[in-house]
């Protein structure tokens, strides 16, 4: 059963091999060069310089801000070509999971191959273990190497707690690996046709992701609010990685002046109804989820996909056993 | 007699549809059987049933006693031939000589080269680049190299030029020889089948409609040719499965109760065509075992 496993999947192995090696001779050049800008661009020894307080020097601030933006401008669009790393789970989900059940009953091999002194019990334990470690120790891989690159790009601008780039580092990507496979091998024991399985994984897979990113991840935990003042010789600080949920200006009486950002008249004017100071009283209110939320929303956000992946193996095993054909 | 397959009243539905119903029906050991019938009349869905790829929606089917699931020790004693011999068109047929030594521990490698070799079925060659009557031969290797003590094939003929055709039947005859194999063996053509079979079995919409040793039921029936007589006037002839006219004579085809000493019948013996053919243009008659330990229902003789 395990030589029949290695025969009938070598190709796909092989093939993630080679993106694997292609996403290796992409990104280890270029995080090297981006890790080295980090440091020599004097960006980390500022951000670093910033301490761990919510509330810091303005002075400073701004200065690590210029510093930040020098940074962006010459690496932002790796952080943004980074978005199509999104991609990599759902793709073992469409060529690995779905196929697996699928194209056996839609060549009509199961007849074969279930037939033969092996119980179909085993057959799908096998076959879908295999397949899980495989998964799991490419996403491991990939996973390990995306989060060693994204490191700069955590801390110069996109918070890693954020929409997208919480999805592609860290523990998450490995349950988002896990559950596209068992996704596509539960939808393989539904179509039993490859391409209608490949098409109920991707929807599942969207259908849930988003919802559970978008709506779920910000309220994982109750944000947090920070208030301070628009004249301040004190600023938020850039380097702790909080992800803004929302913020405005607001006057005096708490009416919103601005939405969507944030203002710091810095160095203090000559009087708070300056060009851009809101006049006496204003302030800021920024809700927030913190930087160091980012460990546990991961744990949180794997845990209910590696259990949604586990059900739906069980399910999967449980219609193979059942009637199949 | 012991049975190597018997079901009671099996039936299996597909949506609102019986493909199978109020199946009774035995195939007793040693015996190689013929399952026939027109296209559409449930003999896959029958061998899936056997082989434990369906499960049963009512009645049972018991495969040398024990009901086909997920057993491994049913699985190893069971060959199956499917319809259209699937193969992976990826493997090597020696791979998938290497598939079926991995999979079944009564595997017999000896058996398959060699057999593969007498074909001249070159082992290194993808089986999709096989021809259709070398991947039946190649699948019938499959199914024999197992040592199962029963084998099932569905249709494997079906799509096979005569010449492919008369080879695997050939093949097949000398398994079922050396190995002692009970076979049941499916097909809309009972040409494929009526010169190697010694039990019958006759299914059509869903159910069994003949069920017998073939020299019985050779023997049971006859065919009788006497002067123009009008319908439903014979008598003492038994059950009159078929009847034609013309102005000076009647034809008639009977399932007999015993000699018939009428002087005015000339009677003959009965083809195993003339006989299928009869039952299967009247959806009234059958001829099912009596006395056995199946109940009959469905179609009543």
């Amino acid at each position: 059963m395990i030589w029949l496993t290695w025969r009938q999947h070598r190709k796909q192995m092989l093939a993630a091999l080679i993106g694997l090696a292609v996403l290796l001779a992409v990104l280890i050049p270029t995080g090297l060069k981006m890790h080295h800008a980090f440091t020599d661009m004097g960006t980390e020894r500022c951000l670093n310089g910033l301490g761990d307080g919510s509330l810091v020097g303005a002075g400073k601030v701004s200065e690590c801000q210029s510093v930040v933006d020098r940074f962006q401008r010459a690496y932002g669009d790796y952080g943004r070509a980074a978005l199509l790393l999104i991609f990599v789970p759902l793709l073992a989900g469409l060529f690995w999971g779905a196929p697996l059940v699928a194209r056996e009953i839609e060549s009509g091999t199961h007849r074969l191959v279930w037939t033969q002194g092996v119980t179909r019990a085993r057959w799908g334990a096998v076959k879908i273990a295999a397949i899980t470690v495989a998964a799991l120790l490419f996403a491991i891989g990939y996973a390990a190497l995306v989060s060693w690159w994204m490191g700069p790009l955590n801390r110069t601008g996109t918070s890693r707690l954020e929409f997208l780039s919480f999805d592609v580092q860290g523990i998450a990507p490995i349950g988002y690996t896990l559950f596209a496979v068992a996704l596509g091998i539960f939808a393989g024991t539904v179509t039993r046709k490859v391409m209608p399985a490949m098409a109920m994984t991707l929807v599942g897979f969207v259908v849930l992701r988003i919802p559970l990113a978008v709506l779920g991840r910000p309220n994982f935990q109750g944000a947090k609010d920070l208030k301070y003042p628009v004249v301040s010789d004190t600023a938020p600080n850039i380097g702790n990685g909080n992800w803004v949920i929302s913020d405005g200006v607001y006057d005096r009486a708490g009416s919103l002046l601005a939405g969507d950002t944030q203002a710091v008249c810095w160095p203090p004017p000559d009087s708070p109804d300056a060009d851009g100071c809101y006049g006496a009283g204003a302030y800021n209110l920024v809700s927030y989820q913190p930087g160091d939320r980012f460990w546990p929303f991961q744990y949180l956000e794997t845990g209910v996909y590696v259990l949604l992946a586990a059900g739906l193996l069980y399910l999967a095993i449980r219609r193979l056993q059942r009637q199949m054909t | 007699m012991t049975s190597a397959l018997e079901t009671t009243d099996l039936g299996k539905r597909y949506g609102r549809d019986w493909g199978l119903r109020g199946c009774s029906l035995r195939v007793p050991v040693g015996s190689v059987a013929a399952l026939v019938g027109p296209n559409g009349a449930g003999k896959s869905t029958l061998l899936h049933l056997a082989v434990g790829l369906l499960k049963p929606d009512e009645g049972e089917v018991r495969v040398f006693g024990k009901a086909p699931g997920d057993s491994r020790e049913l699985l190893e004693q069971v060959g199956f031939v499917a319809q259209d011999t699937p193969l992976y068109p990826d493997f090597t047929v020696a791979e998938l000589v290497k598939l079926g030594s991995k999979l079944n521990r009564t595997w017999d490698d000896d058996l398959a080269v060699d057999r593969l070799g007498k074909l001249d079925i070159p082992l290194d060659r993808k089986a999709g680049r096989l021809s259709g009557g070398q991947r039946a031969q190649v699948a019938l290797v499959l199914a024999i190299a197992k040592r199962p003590r029963l084998l099932l094939l569905d249709e494997p003929v079906a799509a096979l030029d005569p010449l492919a055709r008369r080879e695997f039947m050939q093949a097949l005859m000398g398994i079922v020889a050396d190995q002692g194999t009970t076979v049941l063996h499916s097909s809309h053509l009972l040409g494929d089948v009526e010169r190697t079979c010694d039990w019958l079995v006759v299914v059509r919409k869903g159910s069994a409609q003949v069920v017998g040793s073939v020299d019985e039921l050779l023997a049971e029936h006859r065919t009788l040719i006497g002067p123009r007589t009008r319908e439903g006037e014979y008598s003492g002839v038994g059950t009159v499965l078929r009847e034609s006219h013309t102005d000076k004579q009647t034809t008639l085809l009977v399932r007999t109760g015993g000699p018939i000493h009428h002087p005015a019948w000339n009677v003959s013996d009965v083809t195993l065509e003339d006989l299928v053919l009869a039952y299967l243009a009247d959806p009234n008659a059958a001829a099912l075992p009596g006395p056995v330990s199946l109940p009959q229902r469905g179609v009543g003789a």
